[in-house]
C-alpha cells in the first residue's frame, strides 16, 4: 500500500492505494462514481478527469501519478441538494443525456474548455469532446449543450429549445426547388423540425421538448447504474474465456486457482449444473434452439465461456483465472457461414441434447421461408417482367458497444431471495429465464434494473448474469461482474452477419412484378435470436414496396465466430442495405430516377403487408386470408422523401460543379438516399403493465416493467400520465423495471415501449383518472363526464374548480378514504410500422478511397413524437451507428479465429470531431392506435444510413459497392476497377 | 509493482541505479493500456511526470530543445507551434485532447510504435535526442538509431530519454495522414515533408508503412530535382498532375493488417507525399492536416 496525497474537488486527500491502482479505481472507491469504466484503455473516456484542470483518462493513469495533483470530478459541482451547475442544466435542458454513463467525463470537458474558452467554435465544442465517445446521441445534442452553457455562462440568455415547426412542401414542389441548396432554419441542427398533421389534437405536456425525469440524476453522476454500488464483502468476479475457436474440454483442474489467497469460487463445467437454454430475452416460451448451458464441456469460439472465478479483487479474481488449469481438445473450425454449411465442416452443435437445432449436421440453426404465391407463379412473373436484376450483398458483424459493458451485482438479501442488479433490458424475462440456471424458483429472484448506459440489443441477452448467480449462491457473498471492453467486444453478442441476394422483376415504367431475397446469415457460435431476427430480414427486405409476386428463403449457419444475437434494427439494416442499395442501381439500369422507381411501388396507407404472415419453418405459400394481412394504418413516406428532399438539396446530384468541386481535383460529391420501415412491437406477444398511485400532494407514483435503456421512456411515460391526470411530468415519479416492485413489462426491444409500454400507462393514468373525475364530480357538485382535469385542477364547465391536491386529501384521509389509483396492462394485435427517408451527402477523395460524410437528414414519421426532444435523441444516435456500420465497424477474426480489432481504435465509433451535421425531421401522421397517435421511433434510424451513404458514393463516383463497410481501401479498390 | 515518482532527474537516477530495469513511465497513455491488459507486469515503475529538467521547451541558438516530458498539448501552443509547426501538425492528429494532455513526446518516441504520429516528423526534422545516465553519461542519437524495430529502441537499462533538439524554424513542414476513416485515426499510412529553403534540402520520412519510420532518400532526391529554389515552387510534374506514387511505394516496407493490404499502404503513401508537398509550395498557410 502506499499514501497519494492529493486535492480531490477542492479538499486535501491522502488516499490509501495499492501502486498499480488506477486512478479510476482509487477515485471510484472515494465514493467519485460519476468516474464510470468504459475501457482499459483511455479510449471511451468515460473516466476523464480534470488533473490540474486538464482533461485526462483516469482509467490510464496511476493513481500515483496523481500525487501532489489536483483532481476534479463531477462530484465537484455538485453542492446543492436537488439543484444543477449551468453546464449540468444544460445538458438536462438540450437532452444531450441519454443513458448519461458519461455525463460526468463531458460535463468536466465542456468546464475545462469553457473555462479557457468562453465563447467556443463548434470545431472548438467537437474537439474537446472528441476523446469521449458516445454511442447514444450521435453528439448533435451534446455539441449545443455545450454551446448553450457557454451562453449561459456568459449571463446570456440562451434561445428557445422549441422545434422549429416547418410548413409543409408536397414531393413535387420539393423536387421543383431551383437553384438547388439545403435548405436549414436558423434553429440549430439539435432541435428536430416538426411537420405538423391536423389530425393531431392539442396536447398540454404530450408533444414537448420535456426534460428527462432522470436528468438531476444522470447530470451529476449520481450512483445510478448497476455498478455504482459497494457492498459489505463484495466479491468480484472475472470470466475465463476460450482461446480456441472450436474445443472439447477434457479437463480442468482449478486446484491452483483455489488455493490463491483470496479466492471464494470457481466455476466450470465439472462443477455447475448443465440446463440447456436460449440466451435470448423473449417472451415464454424462449424461441429455440436451446443450445446453451452455463458452461458447456464444449467452447464454440474465441471468447466463449470456460470458467468463473469470484474473489476479494478484481485483480485476485483475473490472477486466479490464469492459473486455471484447462485440458483442451482443439477442433477444427468453421469461420464464415459458407465454410460451416460446405461439406465436411466440423459440426458445431454434435450434443445430444440441444432442443430445436433446425439441422446440427448442416450447421443450420434456422431455416425460414415465405412467399406469397407458389414457386411456380414466382418464376412466371419473373418471366413477364421486363428486366430481371440479381444483386449480392455482404454485410459484417457490427458490435453495439454500449459504454456501459454488461455489468450485474449479485447478492442474497435477508430472506436469501437473490437480487441481480444488472444492466439489463429485459428484466423479467430474465428473471423467469435464470432461475432454472441457479436451480431456484422465479418467486426468489429478484432482478432490479438500474439505469443503462446503452444496449441497443445486446443487453436482452443473458450473458453474464447465471454465472453472478451461481457464485452468489456458492459463496453466500454478494459478487460484482462487468465485462472488460474486450469481452464486451467477443464474448458479448453482435448484428447477425449476411449474405443477401436480391432477384427482381422490373416492368420499363418501374413496376414490380416479382421480388426474391436468399439470405445466408451467421449466428455464430450460438442460435439466439436466429430465428426472429432472420425472418425480421425477410419481412423488411419484402415489404417497403408493393409487388405481386415475393419470395424469401434464408439459412442461419452456426459458426465458430461470437455470437450474433439482437441489435437494434433486427435483421432491417441488413434488410433495407441490401434493398435500398440494389432498388438504386435497378432505377439506374432502367434510366428512372431513384425517387421515381422508389414512388412507383411503396406501400401506402390502407396497403396490406403481405409477407409478415407467411415467414415461418415451413416451406410453400402460407395460406393466410387478405383480411389476416396488417394492413399500414398511417404512412408517411411521400411526405418524408418530400421534406428530406428539401433539407438535403437534392437536385445538386444533377449539378456538375457542386458534383466536382474545381479547387479541390480529388474530390467527388454525391447524394444518396434510402427509404426505411420497421415496426412498433411484436403483435399478439408484448404486453406492458403499467401501475400509477396518487399522493398527498397529486403527485403520482408511477410504476412500470418497462426497461428505460437511456431512450426516454420513463420521460414519455410521464408525459402521457400527466397529459391524462392533468399535471406537470415532473409531478409524476417514475420507477420503473424492478420485478419486486413493478407490473410485468416484456421489456425494451422490438420498438415496442413507447407504442406498448406507453399505452400501459396511458390507461392506468385514465383508470386513476376516473377515481379522480368521480370524487372531483362529488366535490364540484356535478357530474363527472362534465370534470375536466387541467393545471393540477379538477375544473366544472362553469369555471369552477378544485386543487387536485384536495381531492387527494380527501380520497387519502378524510371521506370514504381510498388510495386513488389505476393499474392497466396492453398489448396489440397491431404492429403499425413508422415510415422514413434518409439521405446521406458525401464527399469521396478518390485518391485514397476515403469518404466523408458531409450531411446526414432523415425525416420520419413516427406517428406523434411524444417528445421531439427524446425522439430525435434516437434519431440521432441511430444515424450515426449506421453510419459506423456503413463506413467503419467490422468484427475482425484472423484464420484462428482470434478478434483483431476488440478495442475502441481498431473498431472505429464515430467520434464527436468526426460526425457530421445530422437533421431530423419529424412528419406527423396519427396512428389512433399508438399512445396518443405514437408510432415507434428507437429503431428505424438505423435502417437507411449505410445504404444511402453507399448510394450517395455511387453518385459521386459511379461505383457501386455491395459489401459493408465502405473502407478507404476497399473504395479505392472499386475506383481502380471502373 | 511498486511505483516511484521521483521530484527530480537526480531523484529518478538514484531510483534506477538500484533498479536498473524499472520500466520508465511517461503519460502512460500507451503504456497503462498493456499493464491494464496483462501484457505488462513491471517489477517497478518510475514515472517520470514529476521531474522538471524533463518539461517544457526552450531555445538554445538556432536550435529548439523539446524535452522529453512535453504533452501533445504543449508542442501546439502558438509559440512552439511557430517554430516547429511540423510537430505542432502531427500533434493535432493526435487521439483526444485526454491523451494530448498526457501524452508526451518522450513517450510517443520510446514505446517505438510505427504508428507513432510525432515520429516521422521528428525524422524529416533530423532531431537528436539526448540520453542519460545517472553517472552523468549523456549521447546524442538520431532516431533510426534509438528507434530500431516496432516497440524496440537502443535504450539501454538505466538511461532516460532527457530531450530532442530540432532545428528552429527549419523551411515549411507538413504532416499527412491517411486512416480507415479521416485523418484523425491511428494511420494506415503517414507522410512527413520538410523542404528547407534555407539549406535548399528536402526530407520526408514515411510512418506506418514498415516496422520503423522509413527516411525516403531516393524520394528526397528526385523531389529536389523538381523543386525551382529560387523561385520557391515546384516544377516539372508536379506542376501538373505528377506525383511520388511509384518512388514512394518503392521506399515502404508495409504489412497486411486488419485495417489495410500492404499495397493500399503503399498507395497512401504516395498521396500523402505528394499531397504535403503541394502544400508545402501552396500559399496557403497550413496549420492542419
Amino acid at each position: 500500500m502506499m499514501q497519494v496525497k492529493l486535492r480531490l474537488n477542492g479538499e486535501d486527500r491522502q488516499l490509501r492505494c495499492e501502486p498499480g491502482d488506477t486512478l479510476l479505481r482509487a477515485l471510484r472507491r472515494e465514493g467519485c462514481f460519476s468516474v464510470r469504466y468504459g475501457s482499459d484503455t483511455g479510449e471511451t473516456g468515460a473516466a476523464a478527469v480534470l488533473l490540474d484542470g486538464r482533461l485526462v483518462s483516469a482509467d490510464v493513469l496511476l493513481a500515483a501519478q496523481a500525487d501532489g495533483h489536483e483532481v476534479t470530478t463531477l462530484e465537484s459541482l455538485n453542492v446543492a441538494t436537488g439543484e444543477l451547475h449551468p453546464i449540468q442544466a444544460a445538458f438536462v435542458e438540450t437532452g444531450a443525456l441519454q443513458g448519461g454513463y458519461s455525463a460526468g467525463a463531458m460535463v468536466l470537458a465542456a468546464k475545462a474548455l469553457l473555462e479557457r474558452s468562453p465563447e467556443p467554435t463548434d470545431a472548438e465544442i467537437r474537439d474537446a469532446l472528441s476523446g469521449i465517445l458516445d454511442r447514444e446521441t450521435g453528439y448533435a445534442k451534446v455539441v449545443e449543450a455545450v454551446r448553450r452553457a457557454a451562453t449561459a455562462l456568459r449571463g446570456e440568455k440562451p434561445g428557445p429549445l422549441d422545434p422549429p415547426i416547418l410548413e409543409p412542401i408536397g414531393l413535387e414542389a420539393a423536387l421543383a426547388i431551383r437553384p438547388p441548396a439545403d435548405s436549414t432554419p436558423d434553429a440549430p441542427l439539435a432541435l428536430p423540425r416538426m411537420v405538423l398533421s391536423p389530425d393531431v389534437g392539442h396536447t398540454a405536456v404530450v408533444g414537448k421538448a420535456e426534460p428527462k425525469v432522470e436528468g438531476l440524476r444522470l447530470a451529476k453522476g449520481n450512483a445510478a447504474f448497476a455498478d455504482d454500488i459497494e457492498l459489505r464483502a463484495m466479491l468480484h468476479a472475472k470470466l475465463l474465456t476460450s482461446p480456441y475457436a472450436h474445443a472439447r474440454i477434457v479437463a480442468v483442474d482449478d486446484s491452483k486457482a483455489r488455493a490463491l489467497s483470496g479466492v471464494h469460487e470457481v466455476l466450470h463445467h465439472f462443477n455447475t449444473p448443465h440446463v440447456r437454454y436460449a440466451s435470448g430475452g423473449q417472451s415464454w416460451p424462449n424461441p429455440y434452439p436451446y443450445d446453451q448451458v452455463s458452461f458447456d464441456d464444449k467452447v464454440r469460439y474465441v471468447g466463449d465461456r470456460v470458467a468463473a472465478v469470484a474473489a476479494d479483487t478484481p485483480e485476485t479474481a483475473e490472477e486466479a483465472c490464469t492459473l486455471i488449469d484447462v485440458t483442451y481438445e482443439v477442433l477444427p473450425a468453421a469461420l464464415s457461414a459458407s465454410e460451416a454449411t460446405g461439406d465436411g465442416a466440423p459440426v458445431i452443435h454434435d450434443e445430444t441434447d440441444s432442443v430445436g437445432i433446425y439441422d446440427a449436421a448442416r450447421n443450420l440453426s434456422h431455416h425460414i421461408e415465405g412467399q406469397t404465391v407458389s414457386d411456380e407463379a414466382l418464376e412466371a412473373a419473373f418471366a413477364s417482367a421486363d428486366h430481371v436484376f440479381t444483386q449480392s450483398f455482404s454485410v459484417p458483424a457490427q458490435q453495439h458497444t454500449p459504454i456501459e459493458p454488461h455489468a450485474v451485482v449479485g447478492w442474497l438479501d435477508e430472506d436469501e431471495r437473490l437480487v441481480l442488479r444488472s444492466s439489463t433490458q429485459v428484466p423479467f424475462h430474465l428473471r423467469r429465464m435464470v432461475a432454472p440456471l441457479v436451480g431456484r424458483e422465479v418467486k426468489e429472484i429478484r432482478v432490479v434494473k438500474p439505469r443503462l448506459g446503452g444496449g441497443f440489443g445486446s443487453k436482452q441477452e443473458m450473458v453474464t448474469e447465471d454465472v453472478v448467480g451461481l457464485l452468489v449462491l456458492a459463496t453466500r457473498r454478494p459478487v460484482s461482474m462487468v465485462f472488460n471492453r474486450e469481452q464486451e467486444f467477443i464474448s458479448s453478442r453482435t448484428r447477425h452477419a449476411q449474405s443477401l441476394t436480391f432477384r427482381t422483376g422490373v416492368m420499363s415504367d418501374g413496376t414490380l412484378v416479382a421480388q426474391d431475397l436468399t439470405v445466408l446469415a451467421d449466428t455464430g457460435a450460438y442460435g439466439t435470436h436466429g430465428f426472429t431476427v432472420q425472418s425480421l430480414t425477410g419481412a423488411r427486405g419484402l415489404s417497403s414496396y408493393n409487388c405481386p409476386a415475393k419470395r424469401y428463403r434464408c439459412d442461419v449457419a452456426y459458426t465458430n465466430r461470437p455470437v450474433a444475437g439482437a441489435f437494434r434494427g433486427y435483421g432491417a439494416p441488413q434488410a433495407f442495405f441490401a434493398l435500398e442499395s440494389h432498388l438504386d442501381d435497378v432505377a439506374a439500369a432502367i434510366g428512372l430516377d431513384p425517387i421515381e422507381l422508389r414512388r412507383k411501388n411503396w406501400v401506402r396507407t390502407g396497403d396490406r403487408l403481405d409477407i409478415v404472415p407467411r415467414l415461418g419453418e415451413r416451406g410453400g405459400v402460407e395460406d393466410v386470408s387478405e383480411e389476416d394481412l396488417p394492413v399500414v394504418t398511417s404512412c408517411g413516406t411521400e411526405r418524408c422523401v418530400a421534406e428530406g428532399v428539401r433539407a438535403i438539396g437534392w437536385q445538386r446530384r444533377d449539378d456538375p460543379s457542386w458534383r466536382q468541386p474545381d479547387d479541390r481535383p480529388n474530390i467527388r460529391r454525391g447524394i444518396g438516399l434510402a427509404l426505411c420501415m420497421q415496426g412498433s412491437g411484436i403483435p399478439f406477444v408484448d404486453m406492458g403493465a403499467c401501475s400509477i398511485k396518487m399522493n398527498d400532494d397529486a403527485s403520482f407514483n408511477l410504476l412500470a416493467g418497462a426497461a428505460d435503456l437511456g431512450t426516454g421512456a420513463d420521460t414519455i411515460f410521464a408525459q402521457i400520465a400527466a397529459e391524462v391526470l392533468g399535471v406537470r411530468a415532473s409531478d409524476i415519479i417514475v420507477l420503473s423495471g424492478d420485478t419486486d416492485v413493478t407490473p410485468f413489462d416484456k421489456g425494451a426491444y422490438a420498438s415496442s415501449t413507447t407504442y406498448i409500454s406507453g399505452m400501459a400507462v396511458k390507461r392506468a393514468a385514465e383508470a386513476a383518472r376516473a377515481r379522480i373525475v368521480e370524487r372531483a364530480g362529488r366535490l364540484l357538485g356535478i357530474e363527472e363526464e362534465w370534470v375536466e382535469l387541467r393545471d393540477r385542477r379538477a375544473w366544472a364547465p362553469d369555471g369552477h374548480s378544485v386543487p387536485l391536491e384536495d381531492i387527494a386529501l380527501n380520497a387519502l384521509h378524510t371521506e370514504d378514504q381510498e388510495q386513488i389509483m389505476g393499474i392497466a396492462s396492453h398489448w396489440s394485435p397491431d404492429s403499425p410500422a413508422p415510415f422514413g427517408a434518409q439521405f446521406a451527402e458525401v464527399e469521396v477523395d478518390v485518391e485514397t478511397g476515403e469518404v466523408t460524410v458531409t450531411k446526414l437528414v432523415m425525416a420520419v414519421d413516427c406517428g406523434v413524437p411524444i417528445n421531439p426532444l427524446t425522439a430525435s435523441g434516437q434519431v440521432e444516435g441511430g444515424m450515426i451507428q449506421s453510419l459506423g456500420y456503413g463506413l467503419t465497424e467490422e468484427i475482425v477474426l484472423d484464420g484462428q479465429g482470434r478478434p483483431l480489432n476488440a478495442a475502441f481504435g481498431p473498431y472505429w465509433i464515430f467520434r464527436a470531431d468526426d460526425t457530421p451535421p445530422t437533421e431530423v425531421i419529424f412528419v406527423q401522421t396519427m396512428e389512433h392506435s399508438g399512445p396518443f397517435g405514437a408510432k415507434s421511433v428507437g429503431e428505424i434510424p438505423i435502417d437507411g444510413v449505410a445504404p444511402a451513404v453507399r448510394n450517395a458514393v455511387r453518385n459521386a463516383t459511379g461505383v457501386a459497392i455491395d459489401t459493408l463497410p465502405l473502407t478507404p481501401e476497399r473504395v479505392w479498390r472499386a475506383l481502380q476497377g471502373r | 509493482m511498486p511505483v516511484f515518482v521521483p521530484a527530480s532527474l537526480e531523484e529518478a537516477f538514484a531510483v534506477l541505479e538500484g533498479a536498473p530495469g524499472a520500466q520508465l513511465l511517461a503519460g502512460g497513455t500507451d503504456f497503462m493500456v498493456e499493464v491494464n491488459a496483462g501484457q505488462r507486469r513491471p517489477a517497478t515503475v518510475v514515472a517520470l511526470g514529476a521531474v522538471p529538467e524533463l518539461k517544457g521547451w526552450r531555445l538554445d541558438g538556432d536550435e529548439v530543445v523539446l524535452g522529453a516530458g512535453l504533452t501533445y498539448t504543449e508542442m501546439i501552443s502558438p509559440e512552439l507551434a511557430e517554430l516547429v509547426p511540423g510537430l505542432a501538425q502531427a500533434a493535432r492528429t493526435v487521439g483526444s485532447p485526454q491523451i494530448r494532455n498526457a501524452g508526451t513526446l518522450g513517450g510517443n518516441i520510446a514505446t517505438a510504435s510505427p504508428a507513432g504520429d510525432t515520429l516521422p516528423m521528428l525524422m524529416a526534422l533530423g532531431a537528436t535526442m539526448t540520453l542519460g545516465r545517472s553517472d552523468g553519461g549523456r549521447r546524442a542519437v538520431g532516431l533510426d538509431e534509438l528507434v530500431v524495430g516496432p516497440k524496440r529502441t537502443t535504450l539501454q537499462p538505466g538511461e532516460v530519454l532527457l530531450e530532442v533538439r530540432v532545428r528552429a524554424g527549419a523551411g515549411r513542414q507538413e504532416f499527412l495522414k491517411v486512416g480507415t476513416r479521416n485523418a484523425m485515426v491511428i494511420a494506415v499510412a503517414s507522410a512527413a515533408v520538410v523542404v528547407d529553403f534555407e539549406r535548399r534540402s528536402v526530407r520526408v520520412a514515411l510512418g506506418s508503412v514498415g516496422p520503423v519510420v522509413i527516411r525516403a532518400e531516393e524520394v528526397e532526391r528526385e523531389a529536389a530535382k523538381l523543386i525551382d529554389w529560387d523561385a520557391r515552387r515546384l516544377v516539372g510534374p508536379l506542376e501538373g498532375s505528377g506525383d511520388f506514387g511509384e518512388l514512394v511505394r518503392t521506399a515502404a516496407r508495409p504489412i497486411d493488417d486488419h485495417r489495410s493490404t500492404a499495397a493500399y499502404r503503399r498507395h497512401a503513401a504516395g498521396v500523402c507525399v505528394t499531397r504535403a508537398f503541394r502544400r508545402a509550395f501552396s500559399s496557403e498557410e497550413s496549420t492542419a492536416p
